[in-house]
């Protein structure tokens, strides 16, 4: 199992077997967890805070440090203060956090536009990549399962098991570069120059997706092992059913709730690629406006992409936590949350 | 497929893993050459990975030069052996504290448990929020551009999960009879973690641990393929792949970093792999 | 019954309907004439202007021009000095003067100018008619709005003052009547008239000028009054300008003073280098900033124009410091300019249309002397300058003195990106005659914080333009406010003297006799390492665009390009 799989099946902390009370009605279950996203949130971006805004030298000076513009660091500071990036930290916290609250994310220290029009602009390219990218993660990862159960010839079956490890082992700056050296540059099939043409779209998506579809193909086979050595499933094969009726109907809906699970915390995995794989593809979105940020230390935009991407896979999870139940009763019945039953 | 020969490849595979697999034999060595490239480089190759030679750049692979060589005419094959150190020693550092960190947290709130419990939970749950490739890049902006940083920052993003699963392990034991039975026969609280709480857990937390230095290793790349790790002359392989990238003309400087990143990684994956499925 | 009359009705319709098609069809045939004739026409019109090219100008077109980003924004008193952004600047704002890349100063939007009373007071005269492109007049309340803005900035405001613009005499802008400004200062300021050709003496719009610094960040508030206007834009993809046809208020010295022959000038934001390579040799861009210096053997066989304008300014080099550490020996210094192997990085690192530094400024500067001879290539020299100044090789390889090592710590600069290179090259050159050093690498971020510490560094790279020889007065010493490149304060009375001739100079031939002076004074006392002439932008240019020009801080000017 990868880690994402390892955190797939623990238990929420703070509650041990026995200790929610059994068959708890959905809505205090819902609240409850809606409660405990509320509180990560926040915490998470405050502690996003102090780790960017520990940082020494600000982007103000970096951009008027440049020097052409031939300005003396007096003068620099001058200019500075009006932007109060010399506050003490925790001054800086509070102003950022009760303007979080509210909706707003700053100005970019460096361009002066606010950071929410900045990711608003960029945003759109990076739901497009991930988007697709995820949808080509669960259909590479459905068929890799699928493959692994019924693929004739055992040494085939085996390698497509082996095929998510393998995924794992590359890194996905690599594949990118690989696939635009291939395709783009020596098949000429898309270009770069215009990477916002779909299929400039879909190899980046490809990219992306590799390393994310292996643990959910990884979780997906585990699960159909388990379920296709259940005695119903040893019972429908014997009536004939068809492999095909037989992986739709038995084997798909009982694997969909540990796929949720991990497409929920796949989330996460897929805004860091998104970062790389912009990079490398030379594409807009929020990871080149992150890359950006980092190298001048515009801390406005930087702690708006990560507040962002944390809302993001909160909202996801909490999403993923509020449908379980609905796909599998036994998560209410339980009352200890999917990822037990996943375990199961 | 018919059932009856349903549980004959169940029994096949068992037999099969009481030996080793060639494949798993094969990662070991691999891993040992790394290993080996990091602690004594000099052995393997007698160029340097930093003196430039401006008179023989952008040869392609030769038997000189097993790699090529670079943009100032260095030796690609010697960058790689040299960057092994950097690029797989780090990946220890990261796991060491991913190991560490993570382990004592899941420790302390799966044994202690109550409101140490919550607290606890609730730090795992917030480094959890923040998307462990980004949490990296924000901790190593926070401490320098240095590959060193960019181990440190790859282990906290990796506490987490250690955290989660060494808790997940110490719930199971703590509430199983032979522990209860262990109180009533009058052991305390540290004797009984000792005795029997951490050499039931250590096995899965150390199939993790493997694992994670295979992840580790890719983290710390494609941190220095950003520019975040130790700068030039450096030559962390994610730094080398960077490199590489500006020089269509020359490939074989993206190739051969990148193929013995996938051959490291996969070896390690290998090797998890297989200790998985003989605990 | 009922069925004949429809009939008719219907014939009489069908009647109709085909005199209307034959009408409809003859209009459009007639439409489509004339429109086949305009085209034609319009492709194979000449040049609306009469210049004294050889080749007529075509009108027309639209120039797709490749960048990899522009990072720093549109507020102009933080974006007008990037390379990056200074591109678009160029094309739709003016400035005052025009400043050649030869150093020569022309009339632009001041069409004549006097200095009075020791170059204390200066009279411009504007050029009448001139607008911006929302229609408000550039006339002299707009210039003095903008003058003191350079000067002094708003820093209430958040704006930063223009660097280069020397503000420490500057007393005050005065608008005398609607073409006459009068700016005074409280000591002699030779360099003021060549510094409002600088690339951050912008002229814009006094309503933009009042804007906060927020609203300056739309790049569609940023009103100028440049041969082209900003059309449209989509952030970090995409940015169209477009020509004004009202713009007849050119620099005399391009030849052309009328609208642009460009219709439109399209920036495309790529990031990859090879790619915007392959985009304009594939004829899908005829513009692309900043190629690999490596690749333009190549580029220029195909027949592709590699432009490597070179500003005015400091050379790349190292500023040493003279105040402090071993480098306070005059020997040290010395035997650091003979150590290092100027023909080796240029060969190596550079491709042609680099050269070799001859003095500590550019070869274009009008007041640059050839003192190659002075820090010429000797290592032996070198060994034996150490030697003499009791560095001598121990054990290691490395000289050493009172149990010291002779040991340098080399910082790139990140501004120019093949200073690492140099770097890794001269830390070996270095290393041949016995001096230890090794590189450490500030990014971008820290870099200004850290070049403020010179103390710990006494070899600093140097990346800065100028455009009037006067701004060299302000880097020698500490006087009068100066930024002390050499770390010698006021201890060095020949520097105090050159220094305050220079900038006291209340003309040019005072001021040519002091400058060669300095040039060759700073260099035997080894204060500064020349390397390579600075060439910070470069631009690709497909065979099919005519006319570009560039000007004396080194951008592209495409207001007198054109398209065949």
């Amino acid at each position: 199992m990868t880690d994402v799989a390892v955190l797939a099946t623990d238990q929420l902390p703070g509650g041990a077997p026995g200790s929610w009370p059994r068959g708890r009605p959905y809505f205090v279950y819902a609240l409850q967890r809606l409660a405990q996203a509320v509180v990560v949130i926040v915490l998470a971006y405050a502690l996003s805070f102090v780790l960017i805004t520990v940082l020494p030298g600000n982007a103000i000076a970096t951009v008027l440090g440049n020097p052409q513009t031939g300005l003396s660091p007096a003068q620099i500071k001058n200019v500075e203060s009006y932007y109060g990036v010399s506050k003490p930290v925790i001054v800086q916290l509070w102003l950022s956090l009760s303007r979080f609250v509210r909706g707003q994310l700053g100005v970019s220290l460096v361009t002066h536009q606010t950071v929410t029009s900045l990711i608003a602009g960029a945003l759109p390219y990076t739901l497009k990549l991930a988007g697709t990218a995820l949808v080509v993660a669960l259909v590479l990862a459905a068929v890799i399962a699928y493959g692994t159960q019924y693929l004739p010839g055992k040494w085939a079956r085996s390698v497509l098991r082996a095929a998510p490890s393998l995924f794992l082992s590359v890194p996905n700056f690599v594949i990118g570069l690989l696939l635009i050296h291939e395709f783009s540059f020596q098949l000429h099939i898309f270009d770069v120059l215009d990477p916002n043409n779909p299929v400039g779209t879909f190899f980046a998506a490809l990219a992306l997706a590799i390393p994310i579809c292996a643990p959910l193909a990884e979780v997906l086979i585990a699960n159909l092992d388990h379920e296709s050595r259940q005695e119903y499933v040893l019972v429908a094969r014997s009536r004939g059913l068809t492999q095909a009726k037989l992986f739709a109907r038995h084997l798909v809906k009982p694997s969909m709730l540990p796929a949720v699970t991990i497409a929920a915390l796949i989330v996460g995995e897929l805004m860091g690629g998104a970062v790389i794989t912009e990079e490398v593809f030379g594409r807009n979105g929020i990871g080149s406006v992150m890359y950006q940020a980092v190298s001048t230390q515009d801390t406005p935009v930087l702690q708006g992409v990560v507040a962002l991407a944390t809302v993001v896979f909160v909202v996801v999870n909490l999403l993923a936590d509020l449908v379980a139940p609905l796909l599998d009763p036994r998560v209410r019945l339980s009352g200890g949350g999917r990822r037990e039953v996943a375990a199961a | 497929m018919s059932i009856a020969i349903a549980p004959q490849p169940a029994r096949r595979l068992s037999a099969a893993v009481r030996g080793v697999p060639a494949s798993v034999l094969l990662s070991f060595v691999v891993v040992i050459i790394v290993v080996l490239w990091s602690v004594v480089p000099g052995l393997f190759t007698s160029y340097s990975a930093v003196v430039a030679n401006p008179a023989a750049k952008f040869l392609a692979p030769s038997a000189q030069h097993w790699f090529g060589t670079d943009s100032l005419g260095r030796d690609e094959y010697a960058r790689i052996v040299h960057g092994a150190g950097p690029s797989v020693g780090t990946a220890l550092v990261a796991v060491g504290i991913g190991l560490f960190a993570g382990g004592l947290i899941g420790l302390a709130a799966g044994f202690i448990g109550g409101w140490v419990d919550a607290v606890l939970g609730r730090l795992v749950d917030t480094l959890l929020a923040i998307p462990g490739f980004l949490l990296a890049v924000v901790v190593v902006t926070g401490l320098g551009f240095d590959t060193l940083n960019a181990a440190i920052a790859t282990g906290v993003s990796s506490v987490a999960i250690f955290a989660r699963l060494m808790r997940a392990e110490v719930m199971k034991i703590r509430h199983s009879v032979f522990v209860e039975s262990s109180y009533l026969q009058g052991g305390f609280r540290g004797y009984v973690l000792f005795r029997h709480v951490l050499p039931n857990a250590y096995r899965s937390v150390l199939a993790l641990a493997v694992l994670q230095l295979g992840s580790a290793i890719i983290v710390i790349a494609a941190l220095a393929f950003l520019g975040y790790g130790s700068p030039p002359p450096a030559s962390d392989w994610g730094l080398l792949v960077a490199d590489g990238q500006a020089y269509a003309t020359a490939p074989w400087l993206i190739y051969g970093p990148a193929i013995v990143i996938v051959l490291t990684v996969l070896s390690i994956n290998r090797i998890s792999r297989w200790l998985r499925k003989t605990s | 019954m009922t069925r004949a009359r429809p009939q008719q009705k219907e014939r009489h319709l069908m009647v109709r309907r085909n005199r209307f098609h034959r009408a409809v069809l003859g209009v459009a045939a007639l439409a489509a004439l004339v429109l086949v004739t305009a085209a034609c026409s319009s492709s194979g019109s000449t040049g609306t202007t009469g210049t004294t090219a050889a080749t007529n100008p075509k009108d027309g077109g639209n120039l797709t021009f490749l960048i990899q980003e522009f990072p720093a924004g549109w507020v102009s008193s933080e974006s007008n000095i990037s390379s990056y952004e200074g591109n678009l600047w160029g094309e739709i704002t003016d400035k005052l003067v025009y400043v050649s890349d030869t150093g020569q100063v022309s009339p632009w939007i001041a069409t004549s100018w006097q200095t009075e009373d020791n170059a204390q007071k200066y009279i411009l005269h504007l050029k009448p008619g001139v607008t911006f492109s929302d229609g408000e007049p550039l006339n002299a309340a707009a210039v003095v709005d903008n003058i003191t803005l350079w000067a002094k900035g708003d820093p209430a405001r958040g704006i930063a003052k223009v660097g280069l613009f020397p503000a420490l005499y500057f007393e005050q802008a005065t608008a005398v009547n609607s073409t006459t400004v009068e700016v005074d200062f409280s000591k002699p300021t030779l360099g003021f008239i060549p510094t409002l050709g600088y690339h951050g003496s912008i002229l814009l719009a006094p309503k933009t000028l009042a804007l906060s610094v927020n609203q300056q960040a739309n790049l569609k508030n940023e009103i100028g009054s440049g041969p082209f206007v900003v059309k449209s834009f989509q952030t970090g993809v995409s940015y169209t300008l477009e020509r004004r046809a009202d713009y007849n208020w050119g620099p005399a010295a391009l030849g052309h003073t009328g609208p642009a022959y460009l219709n439109s000038i399209t920036y495309k934001v790529v990031a990859d280098e090879s790619t915007r390579e392959q985009a304009v040799v594939a004829g899908d861009a005829q513009a692309d900033f900043n190629v690999t210096p490596s690749d333009i053997p190549s580029l220029e066989s195909q027949g592709f124009t590699v432009a490597t304008p070179r500003y005015l300014g400091f050379v790349d080099g190292f500023e040493v410091d003279g105040g402090s550490g071993p480098t306070s020996s005059l020997q040290v210094r010395q035997a650091i300019q003979h150590a290092i192997n100027r023909s080796q990085i240029l060969s190596t690192i550079y491709p042609k249309g680099w050269d070799l530094a001859t003095s500590f400024i550019q070869g274009n500067v009008p007041e640059v002397a050839n003192d190659s001879a002075l820090f010429n290539y000797d290592p032996s020299l070198s060994e034996s300058l150490l030697n003499q100044a009791g560095w001598v090789v121990g054990a290691g390889g490395y000289r050493q003195k009172d149990g010291k090592t002779l040991d340098f710590t080399l910082v790139p600069n990140p501004y120019v990106p093949s200073t690492q290179q140099e770097d890794e090259l001269i830390a070996q050159q270095f290393g041949k005659v016995g001096i230890k050093a090794q590189l450490k690498i500030v990014p971008l971020s820290d870099y200004a914080s850290f070049a403020a510490v010179s103390a710990a560094y006494p070899l600093l790279s140097v990346s800065r333009s100028f455009i009037d020889f006067s701004t060299v007065g302000g880097v020698l010493t500490s006087l009068n406010g100066g930024q002390n490149w050499f770390g010698v304060g006021t201890s060095d009375k020949t520097l105090d003297t050159l220094s305050q001739e220079i900038e006291s100079a209340s003309s040019t031939a005072q001021r040519d006799v002091v400058a060669n002076q300095v040039q060759s004074y700073v260099l035997t006392q080894g204060y500064f390492d020349p390397i390579v002439q600075q060439v910070q932008r470069i631009y690709l240019i497909a065979p099919n665009v005519h006319g570009v020009t560039y000007n004396g801080v080194a951008y592209a000017n495409f207001y007198t390009a054109w398209l065949s």
